[in-house]
């Protein structure tokens, strides 16, 4: 069954339709959440997210874009918690960077991805997140951060820049 | 980090969110709402048609008891907008215990006001804009229940073809 018939079977009411979705994107959400985020905050936080698609799923217009606006609501409550980190982030991004349109690369495998991304800043972090172990498109990517296509190509080219410089460092060293 | 899983299990969150998806809490919310706008409009019709002037003691409690139905109708309106999801269903349920509560209302405050042969027209004239309102929520989450019920059939079908 597909996501957008379980939102509107959630949206009509039927609990089943919306445990399901729960138990189908219970694991992204905090996936998500926890690598923004410590641990204990990370469960706190995705408990919060849920409650708060609970309460505006009667809400959502566009069933068929349940999972942007589930990813836009869970950023929010990572946001909120990390409001100052954020706020820095954005102070350093640097004014009029150019939006390089790269193909995606395989980078790495995933467990090594995972490692390195703890050692990121906020927003290069959540954009790799959403883009390489969620799977969103860029234009997800886009509409969750609240920011254009190009900024978000933007930040996945120096995520990965910055990766590539963390790898090569650690070549060096070992 | 790698190789973590979520403390909570999918029936552990679930059991969070209950509270929230409670059919008393959600049934709770609109009562509070309408017995609060009902009941306000119930008293203030009461005081107005008051047909001598009153003592300063009772304007006072009328006063009161306004404030305190106004106070119910707005815990409601926080419940229902802020904490309570009202999924389809559940909007059509409540569009129509809104509007049997809104003729109640209406004839009841008709009556007072036809017994104390005064305020006639104002208590039609709310009454009026309390079932019109009703009205409205009726038809809108009936024409969205709909609209899902189409897009859950039109779902359904494209998964079987």
């Amino acid at each position: 069954m597909t996501d957008e018939l379980l939102v509107v079977r959630a949206q009509l009411g039927e609990q089943a339709a919306l445990a399901e979705l729960v138990d189908r994107w219970r694991v992204p959400v905090w996936s998500y959440v926890r690598r923004m985020l410590d641990a204990q905050r990370a469960d706190d936080v995705t408990q919060e997210v849920w409650l708060a698609v609970v309460r505006g799923l009667p809400r959502l217009r566009a069933p068929d874009r349940f999972v942007p606006w589930l990813f836009t609501i869970a950023r929010h409550s990572v946001t909120d918690r990390l409001r100052a980190e954020y706020a820095r982030a954005h102070e350093q991004v640097a004014p009029g960077e150019s939006a390089v349109d790269d193909p995606v690369e395989a980078i790495a495998d995933r467990a090594e991805l995972i490692a390195a991304l703890t050692r990121l800043p906020v927003l290069e972090r959540e954009v790799l997140v959403l883009f390489y172990l969620e799977d969103l498109s860029v234009d997800d990517c886009a509409q969750i951060c609240d920011v254009p296509v190009g900024t978000v190509k933007s930040r996945l080219n120096r995520a990965r820049r910055m990766l590539r410089e963390q790898w090569e460092e650690r070549g060096y060293r070992s | 980090m790698n190789g973590e899983e979520p403390r909570l299990s999918t029936q552990e969150m679930l059991d969070r969110l209950a509270p929230s998806l409670s059919p008393w809490r959600r049934l709770r919310a609109v009562l509070a709402l309408l017995a609060g706008l009902a009941g306000g409009a119930f008293v203030a019709a009461l005081w107005w048609t008051e047909p001598g002037p009153l003592p300063a003691r009772t304007q006072l409690a009328f006063a009161v008891l306004t404030v305190f139905c106004l106070a119910w109708a707005g815990y409601g309106c926080w419940l229902l907008t802020r904490r309570v999801p009202l999924f389809a269903t559940d909007r059509v349920i409540a569009g129509w215990i809104a509007l049997v509560a809104s003729l109640v209302s209406t004839v009841g405050v008709t009556a007072i006001a036809l017994q104390r042969g005064t305020g006639v027209g104002a208590a039609i004239g709310v009454g009026g804009v309390f079932v019109a309102v009703s009205l409205v929520l009726v038809v809108r989450a009936h024409a969205r229940r709909a609209l899902l019920l189409r897009l859950q059939r039109e779902l359904t079908g494209k998964k079987q073809e």
